[in-house]
């Protein structure tokens, strides 16, 4: 048709259409986007150069460590980058895995230093076991009863909770404390490791395997950890927590056999701290002045700046996560489950879950400020609870985040497709059998992910702490949840306001850094476990 | 609950007002194009008492009468009448928007799950109506299994998939067994064998339509509703699911709703045809409907002149 003929040139190379305003608008995008993320960054490395202090390192100090540690770091980045991807993310998991679990290491450790002993935990695992084998006996004798049996599975662990931890602890002989941990953590995680290598590889002796070698690893901490200075306690913690999600990742990237020269990175940067350390301790070259080192983490805060510590801040912030995720998170999952599940949306009962809906929207941008007067009315006045206590803040707090809790949650159970709830139903299945075996699971990896950064949110928040009366200097790490407790952030705002500058500049920047790094952390473990699941499909 | 393409009502409405214009062309009916005052309702009765004695050479398991089922203020069937024999396969077919996919979700009361809809008359299972009070949807569903348009396995094992309609009807047994007898039923088991533990999600689209139509047999229902299950496949696939189909029969009554005429002449031994407006206008044996159909619209639908 369109064979004209056309005596210039062909079409389009004598006038080009113009793609000025297109490029213009693409430039301040670029702009906008780079002004944002320089201005973040900056902050961060002005704060870390106060909280590390790297100048005041000796210059060979600095060559030191740039040959022995930052080189070989950067040459190995850039081979993965370049020549194998897939070594570049097993590296990136094998280096963060070890760093991740031995902070969880630390975070377990707190808890049961501070807040649920040994004793304790154990008693409750074994209220809990004995709760287990009677409902399972029960469901055996009794097929059918379904009431009945409904009311075993509730009223069986509440009273085996009340009655047989107190029975535990008030015995008059009870095993060392290491031995009760073997008993209530290892040997529960070394079931959980062979349970999941079973699975994983369908095979059972390799599942038994792996269970006994979990076991023994950390039974040897017995005779073993006195020999390289640990406590029995922290090695078998540390077996537990940090050893065996290694140990399982190492094994499976093997197995796998794609990607394996990721693992040698974990090496070379450990190789390059020690070298690094050796040669500067050989040589005589000291070191930075840096605020942000380990007397910070574990001492109490202090008047003089070089001996402040940032210790009873992070057990309470620890004692009030635990709080929140106790009591924000089933109430947030269990009103997003009922919203998008059973909720009416048509006639005037749904025109009502609608404006709840728009509601809960709302309250997800109320100021935190305000929470924090609502937690100083609910709890303290009107509850009779303590003022500054974890308890209080960490249920002032779950207020705060249970609207973003409700929200991520209902977004990822409607992303849970409805061609899988009408399976479940055209076979047969009630509503609650869909909800529990196909909706719930599909929607886990969402829920998590939001509630995880939903954590680092509240982790964060330091006005309610105020309004809720949490004490400006906490100087003894709290020991229960009714006793007055400072967080992270509401000791760094203390630090702002102190009259002496190595506060405000140094301790202060250390602290923000600390409370960064698990912020950053957290969103980390969101973000894996989102791709993880995602992948999937 | 997202209504599937099929019942929803906007693009109902697009359908019936072009194709009732090229039928009131076609048959030069001018009250063709009306829904409500429709002449031919009155002949499909004319089609039940041609179909019965056909019907009577085996017995009735599912029977409508005047069915009606509106979204809202749509009206999706008008007045159904059918008899479904057992053991065999009747096929459901008609253009777009015609009602087929609803009156499929009427029989299990899948509609239930959709606010909007609402069914008037009765729609009988062995002789009992099923949307009489003290019927139990989940029950009923548990009577009557369900494969839908696209493949749906869940994200679980091909044998957790399988054993999920035993998991939640308490069915007691060797699930083993089961599992196995309705792989092999639904010519699955030679391809799956050695991968049960793997996930239903990682197999081909064909593969996944015979793990979901296995899914539907393990717990051994009376019925088998299938909602266009071979749309979304490949010839390949779709033939082995019609040889699957026709081997069904045998134990169970199984109604199809499918858009490929050829596939239900190949298929079936009822034919029952919806056009435009939600309305039953023919059900006979499938010989009868492709070979010399009582109605114009039948002849002009199957021949290709509309729809």
């Amino acid at each position: 048709m369109a064979t004209d003929q056309r005596t210039g040139d062909w079409y389009g190379t004598d006038e080009a259409v113009s793609r000025l305003r297109g490029q213009a608008f693409k430039s301040l995008c670029l702009g906008a986007t780079l002004l944002a993320l320089v201005s973040v960054f900056v902050l961060l490395l002005y704060v870390a150069n106060d909280a590390f202090r790297p100048l005041s390192a000796d210059i060979g100090w600095l060559l030191t460590f740039a040959a022995s540690l930052l080189l070989p770091t950067l040459g190995a980045t850039g081979y993965y980058y370049t020549r194998d991807a897939r070594a570049g993310e097993t590296a990136a998991i094998a280096l963060g895995l070890p760093v991740v679990s031995l902070l969880l290491t630390g975070g377990v450790f707190i808890t049961l230093e501070h807040i649920v002993t040994v004793y304790q935990w154990a008693s409750i695992v074994v209220a809990l076991a004995i709760a287990a084998a009677v409902v399972f006996a029960h469901g055996r004798v009794r097929t059918s009863a379904d009431l009945e049996r409904f009311i075993v599975l509730v009223a069986v662990p509440i009273a085996a909770l009340v009655l047989i931890p107190d029975l535990i602890l008030s015995l008059p002989m009870l095993p060392t404390e290491a031995l009760a941990l073997l008993g209530s953590v290892v040997v529960p995680v070394a079931v959980v490791v062979g349970w999941f290598v079973r699975r994983q590889r369908e095979n059972d002796r390799d599942g038994a395997i792996a269970a006994g070698l979990t076991l023994v690893v950390a039974a040897a901490g017995l005779g073993l950890a006195p020999v390289v200075g640990l406590s029995p306690f922290v090695w078998m913690l540390l077996v537990v927590v940090t050893a065996v999600p290694v140990g399982l990742y190492v094994e499976s990237v093997v197995r796998r056999g794609a990607g394996t020269a990721g693992l040698a990175f974990p090496v070379l940067v450990a190789g390059g701290v020690i070298v690094g350390v050796v040669v500067t301790e050989a040589l005589g070259f000291a070191g930075p002045n840096s605020w942000l080192d380990w007397g910070f983490l574990t001492d109490p805060p202090s008047r003089t700046p070089e001996d402040a510590g940032f210790y009873p801040p992070l057990v309470g912030s620890v004692m009030m996560l635990l709080v929140i995720v106790v009591s924000a998170f089933p109430v947030g999952v269990g009103a997003a489950v009922y919203l998008e599940e059973y909720a009416p949306d048509r006639g005037w009962w749904g025109r009502l879950v609608d404006l709840i809906e728009v509601n809960i929207g709302n309250l997800a941008g109320v100021p935190s400020v305000v929470y924090g007067v609502l937690g100083l009315a609910l709890f303290i006045r009107q509850g009779g609870l303590g003022s500054g206590t974890a308890l209080v803040g960490g249920f002032t707090v779950s207020l705060l985040i249970l609207p973003i809790v409700i929200i991520s949650s209902q977004e990822a159970i409607s992303a849970v497709p409805d061609s899988m709830r009408e399976a479940s139903y055209g076979m047969g299945a009630t509503r609650w059998q869909t909800v529990r075996n196909v909706v719930l699971p599909e929607a886990l990896p969402g829920i998590m992910t939001g509630n995880i950064l939903a954590m680092g949110r509240a982790i964060g928040e330091t006005a309610p702490l105020l309004i809720i009366g949490a004490p400006a200097v906490v100087r003894i790490a709290p020991d229960s949840f009714t006793s007055k407790f400072s967080a992270m952030p509401r000791q760094i705002y203390t630090w702002s306001s102190e009259i002496d500058a190595a506060f405000q500049h140094g301790v202060l920047a250390a602290g923000v850094m600390t409370l960064l790094v698990v912020l950053l952390l957290m969103n980390g473990a969101a973000i894996i476990i989102r791709n993880k699941y995602q992948r999937r499909d | 609950m997202t209504r599937d393409q099929m019942t929803d009502p906007d693009s109902r409405t697009d359908n019936q007002a072009t194709d009732g214009g090229r039928e009131s062309l076609a048959n030069n009916d001018l009250e063709g194009s009306d829904p409500t005052t429709d002449p031919l309702v009155d002949s499909s009765i004319d089609v039940d008492k041609s179909a019965a004695p056909s019907g009577s050479e085996s017995r009735t398991v599912i029977e409508s009468r005047d069915l009606d089922v509106f979204y809202d203020d749509v009206q999706a069937l008008q007045s159904v009448d059918i008899d479904i024999p057992a053991e065999q396969v009747t096929a459901i077919i008609g253009p777009s928007g015609c009602g087929k996919s609803t009156f499929l979700r009427c029989i299990n009361r899948m509609n239930d799950l959709v606010d909007a809809a609402r069914v008037d008359g009765e729609l009988l299972f062995e002789g009992k109506n099923v949307y009489d009070d003290d019927v139990d949807p989940v029950v009923l569903r548990r009577k009557i299994g369900m494969v839908f348009q696209a493949p749906n396995p869940f994200p679980k094992s091909i044998y957790d998939n399988v054993t999920y309609g035993l998991d939640v009807q308490g069915v007691d047994g060797d699930y083993d067994e089961i599992v196995e007898d309705a792989l092999r039923r639904a010519a699955l088991w030679d391809e799956v064998k050695d991968q049960l533990d793997s996930s239903g999600l990682d197999l081909s689209g064909g593969q996944q339509q015979r793990l979901c139509i296995a899914r539907a047999i393990a717990p051994d229902p009376d019925v088998i509703l299938m909602d266009e299950p071979a749309s979304a496949l490949d010839p390949v696939a779709t033939s082995k699911i019609e040889d699957l189909i026709e081997d069904l029969a045998e134990e169970y009554t199984v109604v199809i709703v499918t858009h490929n005429m050829q596939q239900a002449a190949r298929i079936s031994d009822k034919t029952a045809v919806f056009l435009t407006g939600g309305e039953l206008v023919e059900f006979d044996d499938t010989d009868k409907i492709f070979e010399n159909p009582e109605h114009d619209r039948v002849e002009d639908y199957i021949t290709g002149k509309f729809g």
